[in-house]
């Protein structure tokens, strides 16, 4: 490395301290207390400049890494051990990990909480893998996607609530209601692309919050909906003690009654739920519909001059990926028991759009990696309370600066002509 | 010769420029037609509105088929090309650079195989029906492949392959929706000499061989003079001359037209 690399690496990081100070000094630093009467500015200098001083060393550490991308072993044998991940190699990934995900919860180490963290990591990766047909498929980038995911949960807390319909039934329901509103969405934003489109999308996902938490007389507003029916087992309640002449599953089974039999349930019915996600898209993919999205994230012009209907093209991938969201959101609403407008913010979408970018656009086993990556540090890190975001942004910026495609960024032919040779 | 397109009349405005004006002009069937003149003459205006990306301001535009003749006009966008069989390739090419060749093809065939496919619903279940017309597909991809020998590269990104090769590629997958009509709009541009013979070699192949009308706009004159049967001259959105291309070459009106007038 020359002498000058180095000085200008320094130069260039100190201007990033400079930044950072300016961002840092009255944000951080500047702590408002309040002792006794009035509020008191508290300054906090200690923890800028640590900020500061974390920033500049990050920078000067890749500054220099891009100088010399051989000198820095660890950035180059983590950059590198990333990209060596194909979709050939994924698939080994990916029976490891569903035999993992199978045994997981009879586990020595499994408790209630590591369930619990691993049940939210799968309604994440199938809402991904949702959310994967509309953006990564058909390029049609979709800020609102928490507003299919509420209406399952609307649809199904609706439904199990005043019918008393089991699970089995609301579930599709649930499906349909989703896919639904998924093609009153796409609709009006049929001529658009890029930027409008997702600021159109983004104001969808509002206004399905916002009639949520009006619509009182429906959804009970901010108040939500209380004593959402828990799925059975093929009718076998988890109950502690079944009504008269009902058995429940333990019971039944003869065992010994406890909670983690139904955290059990849900865990093992999230995992088909989204595994069947999965198997969906990468079946669909290779017919020609799944074809046609693509082509139409290429170049939609091109696809009109092929006798592509784009309207009806954009409409299923709409409709099946908003499905997906509403099977994800029966399943929120089950497991929860209690849903209100407060589950599907803004951030919901952002964080399900992260985990797809991230993941690498159209990559399933990123759709994997990267809900296990973002949910799970930030799960860590929850010990932290508010500063855990810091780890979620920590771990984009990862991502971002090592993998700017996505962690996982190749793209596999739907269809060879000589085969898998290579 | 029978007519295969007939244009009529054709005027198209964008606010006060006019860019087409009172366009009249014949395609016979199994010839290749050319549509030449200076820069901004509007040759690419009068393929959008013959593809269906533009509405013609007035004026009309027939398709003649075995007994019939279909007004083209009643179809925009993509029903031209699903409907009413006009095929067309860009200025800029417009593959699906990151999908494969073979997939390329495959999508010029969407119709068929989304029917073959039963809307998604056989293929989903994987019956043998759809399993076959695919196959079809695919073999109908390697039928065109093998003519302008790309077979060897089906599986790799279209967008990298070479340029000759990228606008050969264009042409066959307009090909492969079977089109009566094949608009081809500067297919010669950025090729070598030796590409552009080939070039000639694929349009006289599809010319004889498939029996489909081309309609050609190019700058390339060794492309236009070699292949060409017929000759269509624009400027300004005005027709100044139209002739078989020996006839062209010799046409004042073309030479003041390209050249400018003797002071």
């Amino acid at each position: 490395m020359q002498k000058q690399d180095i000085i200008k690496s320094f130069k260039d990081s100190l201007f990033t301290g400079l930044i950072a100070l300016a961002l840092f000094g009255p944000i951080v630093g500047l702590r408002t207390a309040s002792k006794g009467e009035g509020l008191f500015i508290t300054p906090q200098w200690g923890v800028v400049f640590l900020l500061v001083g974390l920033c500049i060393l990050g920078r000067f550490l890749i500054n220099i890494n891009s100088a010399r991308r051989t000198e820095f072993k660890i950035f180059s044998t983590l950059s590198s051990k990333f990209s060596s991940i194909t979709e050939d190699k994924a698939k080994h990934f990916a029976i490891t990990g569903i035999l993992f995900a199978v045994v997981f919860p009879f586990l020595p180490f499994t408790d209630r909480y590591f369930m619990d963290v691993a049940i939210m990591i799968l309604t994440y990766i199938m809402l991904g893998w949702g959310l994967n047909i509309v953006v990564g498929l058909a390029g049609l980038l979709d800020l609102g996607y928490v507003a299919f995911y509420a209406v399952g949960a609307y649809s199904y807390a609706l439904i199990a609530t005043t019918f008393g319909w089991s699970f089995w039934i609301c579930l599709p329901l649930a499906g349909l209601f989703a896919a639904f509103f998924g093609i009153l969405l796409g609709f009006p934003v049929l001529r658009l692309r890029g930027d409008y489109l997702a600021i159109v999308t983004l104001g969808f996902g509002e206004i399905i919050r916002i009639i949520l938490i009006n619509w009182y007389e429906v959804t009970n507003g901010p108040d939500g909906i209380t004593g959402i029916p828990r799925p059975s087992f093929f009718g076998l309640p988890f109950k502690r003690s079944p009504d008269e002449g009902e058995m429940s599953f333990h019971t039944f089974f003869g065992l010994e009654y406890s909670t983690m039999h139904r955290i059990i349930f849900l865990y093992y019915l999230i995992l088909v739920l989204a595994l069947i996600t999965n198997y969906f898209t990468l079946k669909i993919r290779k017919l020609p519909v799944g074809r046609a999205w693509e082509a139409l994230r290429e170049d939609e012009i091109a696809c009109k001059s092929l006798g592509v209907n784009p309207t009806n093209t954009k409409l299923t991938a709409f409709a099946i990926g908003a499905m997906f969201g509403g099977f994800a959101g029966s399943f929120f609403a089950t497991r929860q028991a209690f849903i209100s407008p407060e589950s599907f913010t803004f951030i919901e979408s952002a964080i399900i759009v992260a985990i797809v970018v991230l993941g690498g656009m159209g990559s399933q086993t990123g759709v994997v990696l990267a809900s296990i990556f973002l949910i799970g540090i930030t799960e860590i890190f929850r010990d932290l309370e508010q500063y855990r975001m810091i780890a979620f942004g920590g771990a984009m910026v990862l991502i971002m600066v090592f993998k700017p495609k996505g962690i996982l960024a190749n793209r596999k032919p739907t269809i060879l002509m000589h085969g898998d040779k290579k | 010769m029978s007519n295969l397109l007939s244009v009529e009349k054709l005027t198209m405005k964008f606010g006060g420029l006019v860019a087409i004006d009172d366009l009249s002009f014949d395609t016979k069937n199994n010839q290749i037609t050319s549509i030449i003149g200076p820069n901004g003459a509007g040759k690419t205006t009068v393929f959008n509105c013959l593809t269906g990306f533009y509405k013609p301001t007035t004026g009309q535009m027939y398709l003649h088929q075995a007994d019939n003749k279909v007004s083209l006009r009643k179809y925009t966008d993509f029903k031209i090309a699903h409907v009413a069989k006009v095929a067309r390739t860009f200025q800029n090419i417009r593959l699906f650079p990151a999908m494969s060749v073979l997939e390329n093809l495959l999508v010029a065939q969407h119709n068929e195989l989304m029917i073959a496919s039963g809307y998604s619903l056989y293929g989903l279940l994987n019956l043998k029906s759809y399993r076959d017309k695919e196959q079809l597909a695919v073999n109908k991809a390697k039928y065109w492949l093998d003519i302008i020998g790309l077979t060897h590269r089906a599986d790799d990104n279209a967008g990298d392959l070479p340029y000759g090769d990228q606008r050969k590629l264009e042409i066959v997958r307009a090909m492969c929706i079977e089109p009566k009509l094949l608009c081809l709009d500067e297919p010669a541009a950025g090729l070598n000499p030796k590409e552009s013979a080939e070039l000639n070699k694929l349009l006289k192949f599809i010319k004889t061989e498939k029996k489909t009308g081309i309609l050609l706009i190019e700058h390339d004159m060794s492309v236009v003079m070699g292949i060409s049967d017929h000759v269509v001259v624009l400027n300004y959105g005005k027709k100044i001359f139209e002739g078989t291309a020996e006839q062209t070459k010799k046409s004042k009106e073309v030479i003041e037209a390209y050249l400018g007038v003797d002071e």
